[in-house]
């Protein structure tokens, strides 16, 4: 059973217990190996205590209360209860580990005898008047001595106790089968809830009192500890009140009545038995002395984990409330005018503006009571960009810039927030620092990227550039270099047959005679000369040969005296 | 006297309005999720205080709800002042320029996920820009005294009475109403008896309905001092049809105190198979439960929402009474 339940439903338990109470649990390991070897037995111990609320329960464990804290309503006719956000609450301690209460007695015919275990907590309810409040005093200022020692005599416990006539927590107080059947577990959909830190989980325990509030008294419901309270706890209920007038099923002929009423028993038709017994006639105690006073009444203190007060009057339920609640649109306000709305919602509200001068300007919040169409200007870079003058009054309109500031100020007080905010634009930068040099990279050479600018943006560029590169140069045919100047000589005016041919008025003939050399002599591609193949040389060979060395020696002395005149000459 | 070849300010233009930026599908220039949701709380006005909110503690009397739309450009604004946080420069200017409706979209997407989130639910799937932001304030005693009031809002109007559980129609009806549901985007105290909720689509119809955990316990006052009734309740929580009522025993020493274990025991004596067999205490809180309240408030979107309510006809109990399974997961819980 792991799904919750759906909405709208709920499902109750009877009971959530524990795997282990609360109290002083001793751990015992041993060791028990048995085999070739037979190792001395290994035996340690271990002590450890589980530890819950015992002598009151915090404020954040209550869930709820009904009648609500401190509220005034028409509680007459519900019982009050408490909601404790922690389920097993009411069943993590014993209330007579020792069995000191007999078992209840069961008489033929009656509901089966629940089998959960008995809360130690129980809700009773006070009236004003009937009660004495002890706020934080000794716990053995509280239980008597007995109960004391055997809660463990735990030393400087302060509490809050509640006092009693015993009477009346007799009559008020459930009996052991009570307490069990007056606590339950119920497990509710959270999903259409406020956040809340209780209950989350949706499974809340619940201790219901057994008494109904009085019609305009002030009560006090107080959850108390029973825990080891044997002395008070009965086994079985105190009598209950007879019923008002009998309603009878079958038809009673007039005698019969009367006999009845005469207090004698009879058989009806269809077998219902029906004994009336008289009351017994009110006597008069024999004269004696009259005793002056009254004996003292003989009072009980509990040990109270939680209460709370209200007072039961007037309307207060949740239904008289949710019908009475003034609703409208947002700016509807009960008396116009009061507080002064524009039209538009806004309201004025006076300003010190930079020279200290007081001002009215507008103001309207986020919540309007029209739809209004999204502002597509921004983004917005200051405050001042979002003050706007109403064309109307003259007055500011200050509601987006105090919107502006407002998120200003929330974001500055939070280092997280500058941080994040920083690093989101140094991750950004470096980016865009990487798309500025793609783009000046890419006009100068084709580079081969990817499409989305995310995959570019992870593509490393020196392997895709040299690669772009390389390939530029293999396939682009044509000579890139003119080592030796001929295109600037044949470039020159004087050695141009065409130019010749027109500045002297000759034939082009002539002038290139005149030129003295054949026509495509100048300018025509040098075809280089066929590689010789050779053998596999290795460098014992090259060594070897003492010619080709010689040569390649005059070759470099050559070389570093035409550079070595050639540097002279420049 | 030549002219100047870029002014001062053609210069910030340029900057500006060159997107030498890089948009938020490259995962480095994205938002950090720490700045996301902290910009996504901001829409939903998480950490905006009162009385931004209501500038004039009389625009929202004691006992009142206000419904209202909320203002976009507003939460914009309010997004925009947070980004402004160590702006210095035309860089970062430059930067939010460009980076403004990313920002905006991916916003509109987180902003719907936040109560999610917060509840630990699965997230929605729903996308796209984001539509109109409804909501109410509600300033009542209920909130103090009911915490965790259910609060759902619905984009049509669903019928007041679902009709019994167990009908046929009833499981259709509930369908539908969670097919018109709208979500709740955000739904918290502001204060002890201030409750916000917002909701993502225009509700035709929002209801409030007394918390389940906190369905109390009561009886029928006969008018006469000391003699109540308790209407029959079947095994899912509804009234018995047709029924009697009981009479509720009362200890003879104080007639305002319920005998719980007489009373029981007169409910297993009816043998009335309708009824759930007494085994327990949840099967005596079934009996002694009473109808939680749903106050239903709906409107053609006028600027007056008349306001009705209903009990929940039938509320369901589903009733599962020493189950195995639940002390199975209570002690892997502890």
């Amino acid at each position: 059973m792991t799904a919750p339940p759906p909405k709208g439903q709920m499902y109750l338990f009877n009971s959530a217990t524990p795997p282990l109470d609360d109290g002083s649990y001793r751990l015992t390991c041993s060791t028990a190996i048995t085999g070739p070897i037979n190792p001395p037995a290994f035996t340690k111990q271990n002590y450890f205590d589980i530890v819950g609320p015992r002598f009151s329960v915090p404020q954040s464990m209550v869930a709820g209360t009904f009648p609500p804290t401190n509220s005034h309503g028409a509680f007459q006719d519900s019982l009050p209860h408490i909601v404790l956000s922690r389920r097993t609450l009411p069943w993590e301690r014993k209330l007579d580990p020792e069995g000191k209460i007999p078992p209840p007695a069961h008489n033929p015919g009656d509901a089966p005898v629940p089998t959960d275990p008995v809360p130690w907590v129980a809700l009773l309810l006070f009236e004003e008047g009937e009660y004495t409040w002890y706020p934080n005093i000794p716990l053995d200022n509280v239980v008597p001595a007995d109960v004391f020692s055997r809660l463990g005599s735990p030393a400087s416990i302060q509490c809050d106790a509640v006092e009693a006539p015993l009477p009346l927590v007799q009559s008020i107080l459930p009996s052991l089968e009570e307490l069990q059947l007056l606590a339950h577990v119920r497990w509710v959909n959270v999903d259409d809830r406020e956040l809340n830190t209780a209950g989350g989980d949706g499974y809340f325990s619940v201790v219901v009192s057994n008494r109904l509030p009085s019609p305009s008294a002030q009560c006090r419901a107080v959850l108390v500890s029973l825990e080891e309270r044997s002395d008070l706890v009965q086994s079985n209920p105190p009598p209950v009140a007879s019923q008002g007038p009998p309603i009878f099923e079958h038809p009673v002929s007039r005698p019969q009545a009367a006999r009845i009423s005469a207090g004698e028993s009879f058989i009806a038709p269809g077998s219902t038995v029906f004994t009336l017994s008289q009351a017994p006639a009110h006597r008069f105690p024999p004269r004696g002395p009259i005793v002056i006073g009254f004996p003292p009444v003989q009072k009980v203190r509990l040990v109270a984990l939680y209460s709370w007060k209200f007072t039961c009057e007037g309307p207060g339920t949740f239904r008289d409330l949710m019908q009475s609640l003034d609703d409208a649109m947002f700016g509807n306000v009960q008396n116009p005018g009061h507080p002064p709305l524009s039209d538009t919602g806004h309201l004025q509200i006076s300003l010190d503006d930079r020279q200290g001068a007081v001002e009215q300007v507008w103001y309207r919040g986020p919540l309007v009571p029209w739809q209004l169409t999204r502002d597509n200007l921004g983004p917005y870079h200051s405050a001042d960009q979002a003050r706007r003058v109403t064309p109307e009054t003259g007055a500011e309109d200050v509601s987006y810039a105090a919107a502006f500031e407002l998120g200003r100020l929330l974001a500055a007080s939070d280092p997280r927030l500058a941080q994040a905010l920083m690093t989101w634009r140094r991750e950004s930068y470096k980016q865009a620092a990487r798309v500025d040099t793609i783009s000046a990279v890419s006009a100068r050479i084709p580079l081969n990227l990817p499409a989305t600018l995310a995959e570019k943006l992870h593509c490393p560029i020196p392997p895709v550039a040299s690669v772009s590169v390389t390939s530029a140069v293999i396939e682009s045919g044509p000579i890139i270099a003119d080592a030796h100047g001929l295109g600037k000589v044949v470039g020159a005016a004087g050695l141009n047959a065409a130019n010749l041919a027109s500045a002297w008025q000759i034939s082009s003939a002539q002038a290139q005679n005149l030129l003295g050399a054949d026509p495509g002599s100048l300018g025509a591609p040098v075809t280089a000369p066929p590689e010789t193949t050779r053998g596999d040389t290795t460098l014992g060979t090259v060594a070897a040969d003492t010619a080709g060395l010689t040569r390649l020696s005059a070759a470099r002395t050559q070389a570093v005296k035409n550079a070595a005149v050639t540097l002279e000459n420049s | 006297m030549r002219t100047a070849f870029i002014t001062g300010p053609a210069a910030l233009r340029e900057r500006m309005v060159a997107k030498a930026q890089v948009d938020l599908s490259v995962p480095e220039s994205s938002m950090p999720p720490y700045m996301e949701s902290f910009l996504a709380h901001l829409r939903v006005l998480i950490g905006v205080p009162f009385d931004y909110m209501v500038p004039d503690s009389r625009l929202l009397p004691d006992e009142s709800i206000r419904f209202f739309y909320l203002d976009r450009s507003w939460t914009d604004r309010l997004v925009d002042g947070a980004v402004a946080v160590g702006k210095s420069g035309t860089r970062e200017q430059a930067h939010h320029q460009a980076q403004a409706p990313n920002l905006q979209s991916q916003l509109d997407l987180t902003e719907r996920t936040i109560r999610n989130i917060q509840t630990g639910k699965q997230l929605p799937t729903n996308s796209g820009p984001a539509g109109i932001i409804t909501g109410f304030l509600l300033r009542s005693a209920t909130v103090v005294g009911w915490p965790s009031m259910d609060v759902r809002a619905f984009s049509q109007i669903v019928p007041p009475s679902p009709g019994n559980v167990n009908d046929p129609g009833a499981a259709e009806w509930a369908a539908n109403a969670t097919a018109v549901q709208l979500p709740t985007l955000r739904l918290e105290r502001l204060s002890p008896s201030v409750l916000l909720a917002l909701f993502d689509g225009i509700p035709q119809l929002v209801w409030c309905e007394e918390p389940h955990h906190g369905i109390q316990f009561g009886v029928t006052n006969s008018g006469e001092a000391g003699i109540f009734y308790l209407d029959r309740h079947e095994a899912s929580g509804e009234l018995e049809p047709g029924s009697q009522s009981v009479q509720v025993p009362v200890r003879a020493a104080n007639h305002r105190v319920i005998a719980i274990q007489q009373l029981r025991n007169q409910l297993n004596a009816l043998h009335d198979p309708n009824l759930v067999p007494q085994t327990g205490s949840a099967a005596l809180a079934i009996e002694m439960l009473q109808l939680p309240w749903r106050q239903r408030f709906q409107g053609a979107g006028s600027d007056r929402h008349p306001g009705s309510g209903g009990f929940v006809a039938k509320y369901s109990v589903a009733r599962v009474i020493a189950n195995p399974t639940l002390q199975q997961t209570v002690r892997e819980l502890f």
